[in-house]
């Protein structure tokens, strides 16, 4: 992402000695240098001061791109976070609370995190906790209340979670207002230490604290990279593009979104203990809907899911309000001057900062809404000659982990390996299947046919957790499935595809693919951080195979690996569906009309590629309309009609059967 | 008019079709949906419009009501361009949609839709009359007019969805899928009444999965897949093709 | 004053609150109900109204709570302040919704509401810079009227208020069920592709939408002004929240529900303030909101799915 932003400077001569792989990285380190030279460059303090504080802001930016930018969580309230990592650091190392001396706190002197001070009314305690020990131990609590408040709210639709944070962003100050024993109320926190650092106190120095917040979104930019681009991140950014495929892709949907608002707390609370020890003082005002709306509004302006963007944006934002509006305000008043204009003279445009936060969210919106630094990458159109490249026919030979089951479901006469039984449906008043029952040996094919509306996407969804139903029972392996969610049926062995297709439009071809292995890999939050050697392989083996899977489709998909899948045809979609539950080695593929919006060649194609699916193991339920593909393919066929089974047997029985020509072939009496 | 009627007049001179669609292309963002589409609808007729799903049949009807808007290519109905009409305004010249799976209004009554059918014309004396003809074509739905539509029958809901549309007194009925999720009784009730409506004059354009059906009663029928008209003509004719037989019609070998 | 008195009295009082609440939630529903947007900018809406009230009774002649009017002259001066602010309002509903809404119809996810709280956060800022942070004392030309009823106090704005609320709601309601673009408005609300097809001019529902809650919106920001006889930039967030509670409470997109919702929480709050204490009434009623979306997310006439599945 990084070289392609910073395209234009590939073009500057110097750098074409750096070889290519390595020029994003180079760049990133000589602003990292340019930054760390800035305060011995410049030397003024009140600029340090700025520039310091704009730091915090772009590590805010950086912790709500995690809730807003990577899982689509619209958070209102973010600031409330930020209060709660401040007033913890702020209680602690402060005179706020200083209960009576007793010798319970003797463990705690010892530790060096109380100190005893003689008051004239008896000992009593000073909490003095080191800086360096709170920050992280407020990230830690900020994120236990972010699961906290996370854990109930984030079941709730987008637009709903939106106006509860906003809410929560409220709460928060006027508690820290109501409770003035532990927060000192509307007048602030007072006297807060200042972190101090082998004996040295940074005092009110600007520049000890320039460096900590350089430091801190320095590893904050590592954190979200790392995260961004693994598992977790792929996993985020899929919720964020649908939910419900998400979770019938296997990720856990409550887990995931809470580990990012854990995260994304987390940053913030971090930034809190800065904050308030850069200030040593803390008021509830300063943690208000504004500070949420204005991180908002930078992450808006940087390009909402993109690190480097969100941090650009609170940068220049913060640049804006501190120094450019200033200088702005002062020329304007100038203006005023020479030519006698009275409320030029008086323009103070730094007053107005919030307006003009308000505009640019506005206009942004309505004009830019990638923001300055897109977090989607748009890879060029293929050319003419990778269009034109012939199109392999039929099947394949060979595919890795497809269909194993344990040698107890395998073994003769072991039953089906899915049994559905009395399966009832309803939405409402509308019996949507009525006492379903069918049974799938492992490794046939079994074809669900029956006119629109009968029920039988609805079949797929009952299996699959995404719709409930009234009573029945579904076995699967041996175990009941029924009522379990979706991304538990998948890690069962269950995957399927949609009959509207649901990929993750803006992720690549490959990261849908990867996003369907998510139930098989392991690497978690920390792994992803730290990019362990294990994770490292671990990466590496699901690209190879998420190649080898789209290697399936002949060359129909390799060229596109890295195309967003909003910009694919219909066809092509629908065979990254199927790789991307392939993905995750299922032991039953559920596909939803599959051929549905393919000519007949593409139809022929994808039924032999299908057969060769079957032939190498994988027990397949298929929804068809096309009578061709289900007498070439499947081993049984039911027909569903008003919700309920009608018939059932070897498509050639079917083909006969009066009542099945009657529902769904139509009256054909009329034309014979 | 008489389809037969039509038919020998058509032999004597070129008569402007009711509905026509000339090299119609649709685009949803990248995806190109229909390509390069003609369709021509005489006045009078009823004609079907086969295919699977994802084959362009819904957009098709979307494209008709103005829903969608072409991105190459020409819609006219009665002769005239419909390239800038308004929805509203193609209800005024007498298109009318019987929309897929029905769609009423849910908490509305079934009074309340059938206005609603009604919406582009002023109420007086002919909007009495389209409703008493909607009476006649369903007593029954005449018998629920305060009921919330929403807790009609799927056969109920099909029968004001028709009627919602002759309100419009429309001259061209577009049907997506009537018969989806009734039952085999019902789909010939309401094939019976699709042939009666026509016989009162009104012109049908329907899209269909139900082929047998479809070709049973319609005068011609095209056959769209991915987006592209590959197959048209008489439905006695195309009843007999073994391409749709077998592709649409399930008339597939048995081994 | 006796302790039924004293109950009888935050009833009361709640029922003022309630109808306030109840005429804001509306807008939010009506939004709602047909973009499925959560409209932010109907808080400062509001809050700029409560303004522009005041402007049209300074215009008058009146100022701060010592011009006191009676009968006729009453009547005109109150018929012409709710008149002028609600028109304005509700084109300052139309202008957002063209302007910064329009362009925006169909782009997918969380663009359009941002583009509300942007817009809300200018409203707040453009009334923060020209009129300032104080509060203002609003003009009001109620003679102090009342009444005792079984030991608590009514006064005259009292049922001033409830009265306006019961004929606009009852103006919204005869428009939703018995006029052709109140039931399109409904039909567009239940099904927008089907009432499109039917020949209804959605965008035309949509700005009436936003018409109608504003001017909503805009008498309701009356109503606040003559309760509380002062005014404030800051004003928009706290009455925006109450009533958006409200309308989730009544189940959103109901206009009934809007209605019924407003009434709850104006008495939630008034008895709430009472048992408890008043600090603690937004904590109250945010723990409302966010129990009713969890646990019954449909509210009380609701049919919206707020969860998904």
């Amino acid at each position: 992402m990084m070289g392609e932003s910073f395209a234009w400077i590939q073009r500057a001569s110097p750098v074409q000695w750096i070889a290519p792989h390595l020029r994003s990285r180079v760049l990133v380190a000589v602003v990292f240098l340019l930054a760390l030279l800035f305060p011995v460059i410049h030397r003024n303090d009140a600029d340090i001061d700025s520039a310091a504080n704009a730091l915090t802001y772009a590590a805010l930016a950086l912790g709500l791109n995690i809730v807003v930018g990577l899982a689509g969580l619209l958070d209102l309230g973010y600031a409330a976070f930020f209060a709660i990592g401040a007033y913890t650091y702020g209680v602690a190392a402060s005179w706020q609370v200083a209960p009576e001396w007793t010798s319970f706190w003797e463990t705690f002197q010892w530790l060096g995190l109380v100190a005893r001070f003689h008051d004239s009314g008896g000992d009593v305690v000073h909490f003095q906790v080191s800086f360096w020990l709170m920050m992280p131990a407020a990230a830690a609590l900020t994120a236990f209340f972010g699961v906290l408040f996370g854990a109930p709210t984030l079941r709730l639709k987008g637009d709903y979670l939106a106006i509860v944070t906003l809410g929560f962003g409220e709460i928060v100050p006027i508690v820290v207002r109501n409770t003035p024993s532990l927060t000192n109320g509307a007048m602030g926190l007072n006297g807060v230490m200042a972190p101090q650092l082998f004996g040295w106190s940074f005092g009110v120095d600007a520049t000890p604290y320039y460096y900590v917040g350089l430091l801190l979104v320095a590893f904050l930019i590592l954190t979200s990279q790392r995260l961004k681009f693994s598992r977790i991140g792929r996993a985020w950014m899929a919720i964020r593009e649908d939910e419900i495929a998400a979770a019938a892709m296997g990720i856990n949907r409550v887990k995931l979104k809470l580990l990012a608002f854990a995260t994304g707390a987390a940053f913030a609370g971090a930034t809190g203990t800065l904050f308030v020890a850069k200030l040593q003082t803390a008021t509830p005002d300063m943690f208000g809907f504004p500070v949420s709306v204005m991180i908002l509004v930078m992450i808006v302006f940087g390009g909402i899911g993109s690190v480097w963007g969100v941090v650009l944006g609170a940068l220049i934002l913060q640049m804006l309000q501190s120094w450019f509006l200033e200088d702005l305000s002062q020329w304007l008043q100038a203006l005023g001057r020479l030519f006698g204009v009275d409320w030029l003279q008086r323009v103070e445009l730094a007053s107005s900062i919030e307006l003009i936060f308000g505009l640019i969210l506005v206009t942004m919106m309505l004009y830019r809404r990638d923001g300055l630094i897109p977090a989607t990458r748009r890879v060029a159109a293929l050319s003419l000659e990778q269009q034109s490249a012939p199109v392999t026919r039929g099947g394949f030979d060979s595919l890795r982990g497809l269909g194993a089951l344990d040698q107890t479901l395998d073994r003769p006469g072991a039953g089906p390996l899915l049994e559905i039984a009395n399966l009832t449906v309803r939405f409402g008043g509308l019996v949507a299947l009525r006492e379903v029952a069918l049974g799938v040996p492992a490794h046939s094919v079994l074809a669900v046919i029956g006119p629109n509306g009968s029920g039988k996407s609805t079949l797929f969804n009952a299996m699959t957790g995404l719709v409930s139903a009234e009573e029945g029972s579904i076995r699967f392996a041996g175990a009941e499935i029924l009522g379990r969610p979706p991304h538990a049926v998948l890690e069962r062995g269950i995957a399927r595809t949609f009959q509207n297709i649901r990929l993750f439009p803006n992720l690549t071809v490959l990261e849908n693919v990867l996003v369907g292995m998510h139930a098989r890999l392991h690497t978690g939050p920390l792994g992803a951080l730290l990019r362990l050697p294990a994770t490292h392989r671990e990466e590496a083996a699901a690209r190879e195979r998420a190649r080898e899977i789209l290697a399936v489709f002949g060359n129909r998909l390799l060229p596109r690996v890295d195309h967003v899948t909003a910009s694919l045809s219909y066809a092509n979609r629908r065979r990254v569906e199927i790789a991307r539950a392939l993905a995750s080695e299922p032991k039953l593929l559920l596909l939803d009309e599959p051929t549905a919006g393919m000519n007949p060649a593409e139809t022929l194609e994808l039924a032999e590629q299908i057969q060769s699916l079957h032939r190498l193991g994988l027990t397949i339920v298929l929804i068809e309309h096309k009578l061709d593909v289900v007498v070439n393919l499947a081993d049984k066929v039911i027909v569903l009609d008003h919700g309920e089974k009608i018939a059932e047997g070897s498509p050639a029985e079917i083909r006969r059967d009066e009542e099945v020509i009657r529902a769904y072939l139509g009256r054909s009496a009329a034309i014979v | 008019m008489d389809p037969g009627l039509r038919r020998e007049l058509g032999a004597a001179a070129v008569i402007t079709p009711l509905l026509e669609f000339s090299g119609v292309d649709t685009h949803y963002g990248d995806l190109h949906v229909l390509k390069s589409v003609d369709y021509r609808i005489e006045e009078g007729e009823i004609v079907s419009l086969l295919g699977g799903n994802a084959s362009g049949k819904s957009t098709t009807m979307k494209t008709i009501m103005g829903v969608v808007v072409p991105t190459a290519g020409e819609v006219r109905f009665d002769g005239k361009s419909l390239a800038g009409v308004s929805v509203a305004e193609r209800v005024r010249r007498g298109i009318a949609p019987v929309l897929e799976a029905r769609r009423l209004f849910p908490r509305m009554t079934v009074y309340e839709n059938l206005e609603m059918g009604a919406y582009t014309r002023p109420r007086g004396p002919e909007f009495a009359q389209d409703l008493e003809r909607v009476f006649t074509l369903f007593p029954r739905v005449k018998e629920r007019l305060k009921q919330l539509a929403g807790t009609l029958s799927g056969g109920e809901q099909q029968m004001v969805a028709i009627g919602r549309a002759l309100m419009a007194h429309p001259r061209l009925l577009c049907m997506d899928e009537p018969s989806m999720g009734l039952a085999p009784v019902l789909v010939e009730q309401v094939f019976d009444i699709i042939q009666t409506i026509n016989r009162q004059g009104t012109t049908i354009f329907m899209v269909e999965q139900n082929a047998n059906m479809a070709l049973a009663i319609a005068d011609r029928a095209y056959v769209l897949q991915t987006g592209q008209v590959v197959l048209s003509g008489a439905a006695a004719e195309l009843r007999q093709n073994p391409m749709i037989r077998e592709a649409y019609l399930g008339e597939m070998k048995v081994e | 004053m006796t302790a039924e008195a004293v109950l009888l009295q935050q009833v009361i009082n709640g029922l003022s609150l309630g109808a306030m609440y109840a005429l804001l939630a509306l807008g939010f529903t009506l939004v709602y109900g047909i973009l499925e947007l959560i409209n932010f900018a109907h808080f400062n809406v509001f809050m700029v109204s409560s303004f522009i009230g005041m402007g049209a009774l300074e215009l008058l002649g009146l100022s701060g709570q010592d011009t006191v009017l009676t009968g006729l002259a009453l009547a005109g001066a109150l018929a012409f302040a709710f008149i002028v602010t609600m028109l304005a309002a509700g084109i300052i509903g139309v202008v957002i919704e063209r302007i910064a809404l329009r362009p925006l119809r169909g782009v997918r996810g969380t663009a359009a509401m941002i583009t509300t709280i942007g817009v809300s956060y200018i409203l707040f800022n453009i009334i923060l810079l020209t009129v300032g942070a104080s509060s203002m004392n609003y003009p009001n030309p109620l003679p102090s009227v009342r009444w005792d009823v079984a030991g608590a106090v009514l006064e005259l704005r009292e049922v001033l208020i409830w009265g306006v609320s019961v004929v606009l709601m009852l103006g919204l309601h005869l428009f939703v069920t018995r006029t052709r673009l109140g039931k399109a408005m409904r039909a567009t609300a239940q099904d927008p592709e089907a009432a499109r097809m039917m020949g209804v001019d959605v965008d035309r529902v949509i700005v009436t939408a936003f018409f109608l809650g504003s001017a909503l919106a805009g008498a309701a920001a009356l109503i606040f002004g003559l309760y509380y006889n002062f005014t404030s930039f800051i004003i928009g967030y706290t009455a925006g929240l109450r009533a958006f509670t409200a309308a989730v409470l009544g189940g959103i997109g109901s206009v009934t529900g809007a209605m019924v919702g407003g009434v709850l929480i104006g008495l939630i709050e008034s008895l709430g303030g009472h048992f408890l204490e008043v600090r603690w009434a937004d904590v109250i009623i945010f723990s409302i909101l966010v129990l009713v979306l969890v646990f019954a997310p449909n509210g009380l006439f609701g049919r919206a799915t707020v969860t998904r599945s």
